[in-house]
């Protein structure tokens, strides 16, 4: 087994090759011994780099793999989601931290902008926590924004989620969902077709979308601008014979224009998450009550102050001119709301209201 | 007589030492020697000295004369000597009388032509020479009203050596007369007023709050929100100087020459604008030899420094020392320096590269560059910043009304209301404003009753806040209450000090 580490994680050689050389000389061990067999198989590039490759030991392959904790599960592997096997170029091997999604359970794709509004990332967390809520897995990326927000309002419901990286699954990227990263870890599992230890480059994060697809049965684009990575993982998805529905935002917001292009395209538009439930055939069931909290009753100013504050960050000068209350005023108010987790600074003196 | 001394004085950083100036002429080679640890341009004042006095029409003896400036263990700098030497080799050559000097101290440059020229630091050299007990100071005639600052000496103002040796010798009364006909004007400045500035309520608020408790003030705000107006502003409505305030900042003022020489008393309260690109000695002083800088200039007003996240990190980083101590301390070979550095910092930067955020339609920055953007401000100076505000982009309406806004003399007397009371409070310690309030005093004078405990105690859990910004929501909540005219703290007070917390910059971004 050591030695189907090492061919996994041999740099230079394509996953479909490597595949191709397994199936023909046999076993990893057979290859990382018999110079011959294998290298009739490869173009010179190719045996030079297996040359390379048997440099390495397999054993210390092995060993820090189980140092760091990470699962090896090769194409040919009985617990390799099925999923992946439809898509034109599986990876050649999935290193896991944690679970593997369950093959027999739904799952859908939260994925979206980096760069959201907080209307955005407050509907990702909506859905995020209704679908893993109805026992729906939830996959996406663990990116700042949309993908992050999606998945912690599934761990907020006490739902599983899993996050394929677009690195090592042993490194935390973006550095600032280290909790997420270590939360999903518990209740679902981080995924990846690098090897450990690959730090994040551009280029491997389209790929890692078109596996984001590939293990969601549904996928949601919550915002997207115009030219957006999250279009890519739609474009995957389409690809991939998987549905996509894509959140409608104000029009004139740029975060949303890849959604309203996609809707005109013909994907699905995502009304409630109830809806999509019942869409979807799942009876969703409510663990918790979610999407309408019961609204508090709230001080007579607080309420007219709250009512003002929307999505859309508003200054505290703002609404002191909306609401005909002084500055100060607001300010104190907007502190009581805050306390009460009603609404959030997200810059020095801008509000947003928390659903 | 063939010898004579003269007193004068060197600058020192800050600080006033007497010299001793000292010709001796005898016979021998014709020479003209100075000794006594001079720097270069001190060297150079022979030049100066032997055209200006044959210029004068004196005529100087072919003989050999020795000119001593003592201390020698004191560095000697600048152009104050000029004038003491010429008077000191007047004195040598008997052309001015046996003890008409004594008692007198002299400074001042002088020009090939004999004319005396200004000086910088003729304040404390006049100071200086009260507290060692002369009775006259003879200085340049630009420095003289600089000169009468200082009570119960009396300064003569000279125009040319010519002056000098009338005073010296026999029509002293001509010169007296000369100078009785100066008398000292006062020039009442006017600070741009409050009432200018149209809306922006929130931020007023935020500045009266600040002055009013001598806290730091930090704006963020898109550019052109109006940043700068209001920070020229806040000098105005700090309670007026007293005059030994105004004195301790002439006094800097006149070392690095920038007075006005006909109102020479600073009794505005400065207020410093400092670019981005500064560099560190230009901002807390320095040079080969020390000079005041930037925060020394803003001592008892305002230092602005926009663009805050433009500024370099280790510039940034040495504010830190006088923020805490209101003073500054160079360190060089030769010596230590102490210059005064007791402001109020008004920094201003944008939220985002871009300058939008948060309006998602505009802004077209990622959250790394936000990120990297807020990085570059040092966490240790946001933590001595204690009220964090937005300036917004103002609204039409805004621009286009008239009036009826808050005259800054009227914020002033709740300011200076405030801060008496802060007087009143910190009679027995060290301290003057709730800003300087440390750990013990906080506790002791900033006592919540039990729904403000229990306020404190949930914005602390639910808004994640450090020990750190704990304390200053409380020093800003006492300054609030204070306005307020209120003895205790109530739950108001801490609600808007809470709104003012500076920003933490996990918290910030998408």
């Amino acid at each position: 087994m050591m030695y189907e580490y090492w061919l996994a994680v041999l740099p230079g050689i394509s996953d479909r090759r490597k595949k191709d050389l397994r199936d023909h000389v046999g076993s990893a061990r057979k290859i990382f011994f018999s110079e011959k067999e294998a290298a009739q198989q490869l173009g010179e590039k190719e045996r030079k780099a297996l040359e390379e490759g048997r440099k390495m030991s397999p054993e210390k392959i092995y060993q820090e793999f189980e140092k760091a904790g990470i699962r090896f599960v090769p194409w040919f592997s009985e617990q390799y989601p099925s999923r992946l096997k439809r898509i034109s170029a599986p990876p050649y091997a999935i290193y896991v931290k944690g679970a593997l999604p369950e093959e027999e359970r739904l799952s859908v794709a939260i994925v979206g902008a980096r760069l959201c509004t907080p209307y955005g990332e407050q509907m990702a967390l909506e859905y995020g926590e209704t679908l893993a809520a109805a026992g729906i897995q939830i996959i996406s990326g663990m990116a700042r924004g949309i993908d992050g927000a999606g998945q912690r309002g599934a761990l907020n419901a006490g739902g599983t989620t899993y996050a394929v990286l677009g690195c090592g699954a042993d490194i935390c990227y973006p550095r600032e969902n280290f909790g997420l990263y270590t939360d999903i870890q518990k209740k679902g599992g981080i995924l990846s077709e690098l090897p450990p230890k690959t730090e994040p480059r551009p280029y491997f994060f389209p790929a890692r979308n078109r596996l984001i697809s590939a293990l969601a049965d549904l996928v949601l684009i919550i915002e997207a601008k115009e030219k957006s990575g999250s279009l890519i993982t739609a474009d995957f998805a389409l690809e991939q014979g998987k549905d996509v529905y894509a959140l409608p935002g104000p029009v004139t917001s740029p975060q949303s224009q890849g959604c309203h292009r996609l809707i005109a395209q013909g994907a699905g538009i995502l009304l409630n998450p109830q809806e999509l439930l019942s869409e979807m055939g799942v009876s969703h069931i409510k663990i918790r009550q979610i999407a309408n909290k019961p609204k508090k009753m709230l001080e007579s100013t607080e309420n007219i102050l709250y009512s003002c504050l929307g999505f859309t960050p508003k200054g505290v000068g703002q609404l002191s001119e909306e609401t005909g209350f002084s500055s100060r005023k607001v300010l104190e108010e907007l502190v009581t709301l805050e306390l009460q987790g009603e609404v959030k600074e997200i810059s020095k003196n801008y509000y947003v209201r928390i659903r | 007589m063939s010898f004579s001394t003269v007193l004068s004085a060197a600058i020192d950083g800050l600080c006033v030492e007497t010299v001793h100036v000292e010709a001796d002429i005898s016979n021998g080679l014709p020479v003209f020697h100075m000794v006594g640890y001079l720097a270069s341009e001190v060297k150079e004042a022979s030049e100066r000295v032997r055209t200006a006095l044959r210029n004068s029409g004196i005529v100087l003896p072919a003989k050999r004369m020795v000119i001593n400036l003592a201390p020698a263990t004191v560095r000697k700098r600048g152009s104050v000597f000029d004038l003491p030497i010429a008077v000191a080799i007047l004195a040598a050559l008997g052309t001015i009388g046996q003890g008409r000097t004594d008692g007198i101290l002299v400074a001042g440059e002088l020009g090939l032509d004999g004319n005396v020229r200004s000086i910088s630091g003729v304040l404390p050299i006049v100071m200086e020479a009260k507290k060692k007990g002369c009775h006259t100071c003879i200085v340049p005639a630009g420095n003289e009203m600089e000169g009468k600052l200082v009570e119960g000496i009396r300064i003569i103002g000279v125009e040319n050596l010519h002056q000098v040796c009338s005073y010296l010798t026999d029509r002293r009364e001509e010169v007296l007369k000369e100078q009785n006909k100066r008398k000292m004007e006062t020039k009442v400045e006017k600070y741009p007023d409050f009432e200018d500035i149209l809306g922006q309520h929130a931020v007023k608020r935020a500045a009266e709050v600040a002055v009013a408790g001598g806290h730091n003030l930090l704006f963020v705000g898109p550019p052109g929100s109006g940043k700068t107006m209001i920070a020229r502003r806040i000098p105005g409505i700090l309670p007026p100087m007293t005059r030994e305030e105004s004195m301790e900042v002439t006094k800097i003022y006149s070392v690095l020459g920038r007075l006005d020489p006909n109102y020479p008393l600073i009794r505005q309260r400065p207020f410093r604008s400092v670019h981005h690109t500064v560099t560190k000695s230009a901002l807390i002083g320095g040079g080969r030899v020390p000079m005041p800088g930037e925060i020394s200039l803003a001592h008892q007003g305002v230092l602005f420094l926009d663009e805050l996240a433009e500024m370099r990190r280790e510039v940034l980083e040495m504010l830190r020392q006088p923020l805490e101590e209101k003073l500054i301390r160079i360190s060089r070979v030769y010596g230590n320096y102490l210059f005064p550095a007791d402001f109020i910092l008004v920094a201003a930067m944008n939220p985002c590269p871009c300058g939008n955020y948060p309006d998602f339609s505009k802004c077209t920055c990622t959250s790394g560059q936000i990120q990297q953007y807020l990085g570059r401000i040092s966490q240790p100076l946001l933590d001595r910043i204690d009220i964090c505000v937005e300036t917004p982009k103002l609204p039409y309406r805004d621009l286009s009304g008239s009036g009826g806004e808050e005259s800054s003399g009227q914020i002033r007397e709740r300011v200076e209301n405030a801060r008496k009371q802060q007087a009143f409070r910190f009679r027995e310690n060290c301290i003057k404003t709730n800003a300087q309030m440390g750990t013990k005093e906080v506790k002791r004078y900033c006592v919540l009753r039990k729904d403000g405990e229990t306020l404190m105690r949930q914005a602390y859990t639910s808004l994640g806040l450090t020990a750190r910004t704990y304390y200053k929501i409380l020093k800003v909540a006492r300054t609030i209450a204070d306005l307020d005219g209120s003895q205790e703290i109530k739950e108001p007070h801490l609600k808007e000090a809470i709104g003012y917390r500076t920003i933490e910059k996990k918290y910030w971004g998408r």
